[in-house]
């Protein structure tokens, strides 16, 4: 099945053609996480990858951030090959995954600087933002303090701030709310709105249903590493015949409700 | 690669490090405390065992049987305590005597037990003053026979010690030094090596690192720097540590003949430099093997059970190298680790061997090379980085 991208008149920044992932699994040998998986993301669209557990997603945003080589296929970020240019396209992106990836013993103030130095910033212009993310992001009252001693909340507040810090024209959001509380994963939502009104391309991978449907643009669902259909609400609806993203998604995985 | 990123992965990894305390035990603490401890504790244990051996030669006894008065007498005047025995085997296997005489015919049997380093002593001393007895003896008889007491002594053998007192002390310390240093270099640098592995792994920040600009090369390259530093601070610590403690009065149990060759032991500015030179390609080396193991744990736990083999790997061939008459040939240069004690050992010697030295060197700046190629190698293998 598959439906037309009805997201045009702006430039696609994201492009996935073909991507292949193939592992070796002891037990059950050669093993496709991804199966030739394609898709465009365009500037100031949110783009959904939806699936279960397994499904493929993680592998496929690993890919595209240049963690994992692709067996076969290719994508390109802002241009940028993901195989010929790896390190282009690690300054196009900003990644964050369930886990906030940051340094326990660090305070979130030197956690951004050293990530802010990754990406090639420096100076008093690298000072000057880091104090700007910490207020945008209420750091403020924590920004001196270990990591290791901070809320959860506070946690996730200072990954957002990390993977925005250099401004990058990609987001690549795996499960991000993924165990937070409510007003957390609210904080989360409202910056990816934010980016997504100033242009940024967002691909966001989860699980939860509400979720993808409050938040994408369009949304793409991925079951046993291919993509069964991509499309808006509007189109998966109307291809599917099911209402609630709940149903369209059970449908999709051959799970008729 | 890129300097300026580079530098700031080693600052990153060095601010983590000094905040953990597991690595600063080990990086700082032992290192610093271990000789000290070693020599207070070593030298205080050698006097305790002594004085006990003393105390125990005044105050226990000497069982005799069927001695013959001038045997006792002997005896007495070396001061003894005397007691009559009958079973002497068994008063000195239950310790009521130190030992045991028994004079049979001609034949005086001494009873000791050589496991008891007080009994071991105490024979030691009944053999001296039975010796001056039968020697005394031997010239009452040629006095009567009118021989002269010279035909016992037709020449006189005298051993001359020719190495310095400096020479000596080095080759007490030469075969410990480069063992210990060697030894905890590696246990040094082991904890903050997987703290920046495998323990990025397990707090699930290595694949937002992986994610961010920074080359492969450039982060282990800024991991290695930062091992590096971990396991040269801990060799000069333990160098450093190794210097106070001798030249320090305030050491050992006493001030006496092993302070005395504590003193004399060569650690001046140029010994010291010449080690430290021997010392640099191994900590590239042990920086780089380290990371390639720990690389391939995922956790911290996993980290310490491959990491603590390599230890047991290091502990033999730096004992090896250590151990005086083994001649540095080229070929034992090309061995990692024994190259390198031997070299220092030879050093604190006062030879250093110029060809050995630069066949080690060469060689292990080789290793070293290969070392690193291996760890950057694992940094960009995805099935190491992302092994499940």
């Amino acid at each position: 099945m598959a439906v037309a991208d009805s997201f045009t008149g702006t430039r696609v920044v994201v492009r996935a053609d073909s991507l292949v992932k193939t592992f070796q699994d002891p037990k059950r040998g050669k093993l496709n996480a991804v199966d030739n998986v394609s898709f465009e993301i365009r500037a100031g669209e949110i783009f959904g990858l939806l699936g279960p557990n397994g499904a493929g997603k993680t592998t496929t945003l690993r890919m595209l951030a240049t963690l994992l080589k692709p067996s076969a296929g290719t994508a390109t970020l802002g241009g940028f090959d993901i195989v010929r240019e790896p390190g282009r396209v690690r300054e196009q992106i900003g990644f964050l995954s369930g886990e906030t990836g940051l340094y326990a013993r660090l305070t979130p103030r030197e956690i951004l600087k050293f990530f802010g130095e990754m990406n090639g910033m420096s100076g008093a212009a690298l000072t000057e933002r880091v104090a700007e993310v910490i207020h945008r992001f209420g750091i403020t009252s924590f920004a001196d303090t270990r990591t290791d001693k901070l809320s959860t909340g506070m946690k996730q507040k200072t990954a957002i701030a990390r993977t925005v810090l250099h401004d990058p024209p990609v987001l690549i959001l795996d499960e991000p709310t993924s165990g937070l509380d409510v007003p957390t994963a609210r904080t989360i939502e409202e910056c990816i709105l934010d980016a997504r009104k100033r242009g940024k391309c967002i691909l966001y991978s989860t699980h939860v249903m509400e979720e993808a449907e409050y938040l994408c643009d369009r949304i793409a669902v991925i079951h046993n590493g291919a993509i069964q259909m991509t499309g808006t609400m509007e189109q998966l609806r109307e291809a599917t015949g099911k209402q609630r993203l709940r149903e369209i998604f059970l449908t999709l995985l051959g799970m008729e409700c | 690669m890129r300097l300026r990123i580079i530098r700031a992965i080693y600052r990153k990894e060095m601010l983590d490090l000094i905040r953990d305390r597991r690595t600063l035990i080990s990086m700082v603490v032992v290192p610093v405390m271990l000789v000290p401890l070693l020599m207070v504790v070593g030298g205080r244990a050698v006097e305790m065992i002594r004085q006990k051996s003393r105390d125990e030669a005044k105050s226990m006894s000497v069982a005799l049987k069927s001695t013959s008065p001038e045997v006792t007498a002997a005896l007495k005047k070396a001061g003894l305590n005397l007691v009559p025995g009958d079973d002497l085997r068994a008063a000195v296997e239950s310790k009521k005597s130190l030992a045991g005489v028994e004079e049979a015919g001609r034949e005086i049997r001494v009873y000791t037990d050589s496991s008891n380093p007080s009994s071991a002593s105490i024979g030691d001393r009944i053999r001296v003053a039975l010796n001056e007895l039968k020697e005394e003896k031997v010239r009452e008889s040629l006095r009567a026979k009118g021989v002269p007491e010279s035909v016992l002594t037709p020449f006189l053998v005298k051993r001359v010690n020719i190495a310095s007192e400096r020479k000596m002390a080095g080759a007490v310390w030469g075969s410990m030094l480069g063992y210990l240093l060697l030894l905890l270099m590696f246990s040094g640098g082991m904890y903050p090596v997987i703290d920046m592995t495998a323990g990025e792994k397990e707090r699930k920040t290595l694949e937002t690192f992986l994610s961010s600009p920074a080359g492969r090369d450039e982060i282990v390259l800024g991991k290695i720097l930062a091992a590096m530093t971990a396991i040269a601070l801990t060799a000069a610590l333990t160098l450093a540590s190794v210097v106070v403690s001798l030249k320090s009065n305030q050491l050992g149990a006493k001030p006496g003949e092993m302070q005395a060759m504590f003193q004399t032991v060569p650690l001046d500015a140029r010994t010291l430099s010449l080690i430290a030179l021997t010392l640099v390609p191994l900590i590239v080396f042990a920086a780089s093997v380290m990371v390639a193991i720990a690389m391939f744990a995922r956790s911290f736990k996993e980290g310490q059970s491959y990491l603590t083999p390599l230890i047991m790997f290091v502990l033999f061939p730096a004992l090896l190298g250590g151990l005086p008459g083994l001649e540095l040939t080229p070929a034992l240069c090309l061995i990692p680790i024994f190259n390198a004690s031997q070299i220092i050992r030879a050093t604190l010697l006062g030879d250093f061997p110029v060809q050995a030295f630069a066949i080690t060197f060469a060689a292990n700046v080789a290793y070293a090379a290969v070392a690193f190629m291996v760890a950057k190698r694992r940094f960009e293998d995805e099935s190491v980085l992302f092994r499940s």
